[in-house]
């Protein structure tokens, strides 16, 4: 039980997709420009993620190997198209902001990257744990960018339609955070903060 | 002959849209290829040939087979991602028979390309526009097909060598220890993307 969790925990921070393995970056600077979207983006991302990492990991053993990468992106393709229908059925004001980002998660480095060098060699439960720790390494990211960016950027995080936070009318908003350079801008301070915050652990060591 | 239409497409896909700086897509090659201004090369001569190739059959699969079958809202991801996997492995062996020296150049890259999602979004632009939110077209022809993916391609070499440039500058610079590789380089993408944001609006695009 302990490897399981252990399986888990390492998406999370140690080999954080983002922040570490520095893959799949152009959905999470894309869709953090608010809350709302990083949510949904996010729960997008471990959906497919964890299926296909199932569906690979069962398959693992009839798939041949000069043929794989066909085979994952088939699987990862046709998880991709439901969550694809889904959201533009149930959630279409949600799905055009997304938008673009929907359909790319096929070729999203985090999903093809744990299917050929995790799924594809390890059991279905461990590839399950392995899946939802990477998802929510990728959602802790995209949560706290999203979060920083609307609040600095706007002024106020609104959720589903409610106003959750609002800074007040006298807040200046600066636009930069929620424009294409803020995303550059603030994924490299928070790179740049981890590594801070690790020298000094280190150092404290 | 509207060679105003031709134009428009073209500097909004090559600057006004830039794939890389505004629109956030295909950024782990950004990342990741940039570190020498060789490799960059090397990529961006791929790219720009394997974009080509790769629209033009999307956009004839969308045209002629997947829209007069109305299947193309469920099959479009499966079957582009599947057009273009094939076609760079074709690629791959048919640049290995004829031509070595090129492959020696660039045969590293054509694998990785498969996951370039810059090839899989312009493919689904010309295609299906409106996906990248590009207002200046809401059906392609196919020379208008080869322009827009022309200067798709065009914008990502453009931006990739900057980049690459401004990095092996970067590496030589005094930067705080923790902001070191890969947070100055966010930082700096930040501002060649706020530069780049100064031609929005441009022509109304």
């Amino acid at each position: 039980m302990n490897g399981l969790t252990g399986e888990f925990a390492r998406g999370v921070v140690r080999e954080n997709p983002l922040l570490r393995l520095m893959i799949g970056l152009c959905s999470a600077l894309a869709v953090s420009v608010k809350l709302e979207s990083s949510l949904f983006m996010s729960l997008a991302v471990i959906f497919v993620l964890t299926m296909s990492n199932i569906v690979i990991s069962a398959l693992r053993r009839v798939t041949p190997e000069n043929i794989r990468i066909p085979i994952f992106i088939v699987v990862v393709s046709s998880f991709t198209t439901i969550v694809d229908l889904v959201l533009r059925a149930y959630f279409p004001a949600i799905y055009s902001r997304l938008g673009v980002w929907i359909p790319l998660i096929v070729v999203n480095c985090i999903i093809l990257g744990r299917a050929e060098a995790y799924a594809y060699k390890n059991n279905i439960i461990r590839s399950a744990m392995d899946g939802l720790g990477m998802g929510l390494g990728y959602t802790l990211v995209l949560l706290i960018m999203g979060f920083v960016r609307e609040l600095i950027g706007t002024g106020a995080i609104t959720l589903l339609g409610a106003t959750l936070i609002h800074m007040g009318s006298r807040f200046e908003a600066p636009i930069l955070a929620i424009s294409f350079p803020g995303a550059f801008l603030a994924f490299g301070l928070l790179m740049g903060l981890l590594n801070k915050l690790e020298q000094r652990q280190r150092r404290a060591k | 002959m509207d060679l105003n239409r031709y134009f428009l497409i073209f500097l909004a896909a090559f600057l006004i849209q830039n794939i890389l700086l505004i629109r956030f897509i295909a950024l782990c090659s950004f990342f990741g290829i940039s570190t020498s201004v060789e490799t960059s090369v090397g990529m961006s001569l791929a790219v720009i040939f394997v974009m080509m190739v790769s629209s033009t059959l999307t956009w004839a699969l969308w045209n002629f087979v997947l829209e007069p079958l109305g299947i193309g809202e469920f099959l479009y991801i499966p079957s582009f991602i599947l057009v273009i996997a094939a076609f760079v492995q074709l690629e791959e062996l048919f640049i290995k028979k004829t031509a070595p020296a090129l492959y020696k150049a660039m045969g590293i890259y054509l694998p990785l390309i498969t996951t370039n999602c810059a090839v899989l979004a312009a493919a689904t632009e010309v295609a299906k526009p409106g996906f990248i939110k590009l207002s200046v077209a809401y059906h392609y022809t196919l020379p208008e097909a080869w322009v827009y993916t022309f200067g798709v391609a065009l914008g990502y070499s453009a931006a990739l060598l900057v980049f690459a440039t401004l990095r092996e500058r970067i590496d030589i610079a005094p930067v705080p220890p923790a902001m070191k590789g890969y947070p100055i380089a966010f930082i700096t993408a930040s501002l060649m993307s706020l530069a780049l944001t100064g031609f929005a609006g441009l022509f109304g695009v």
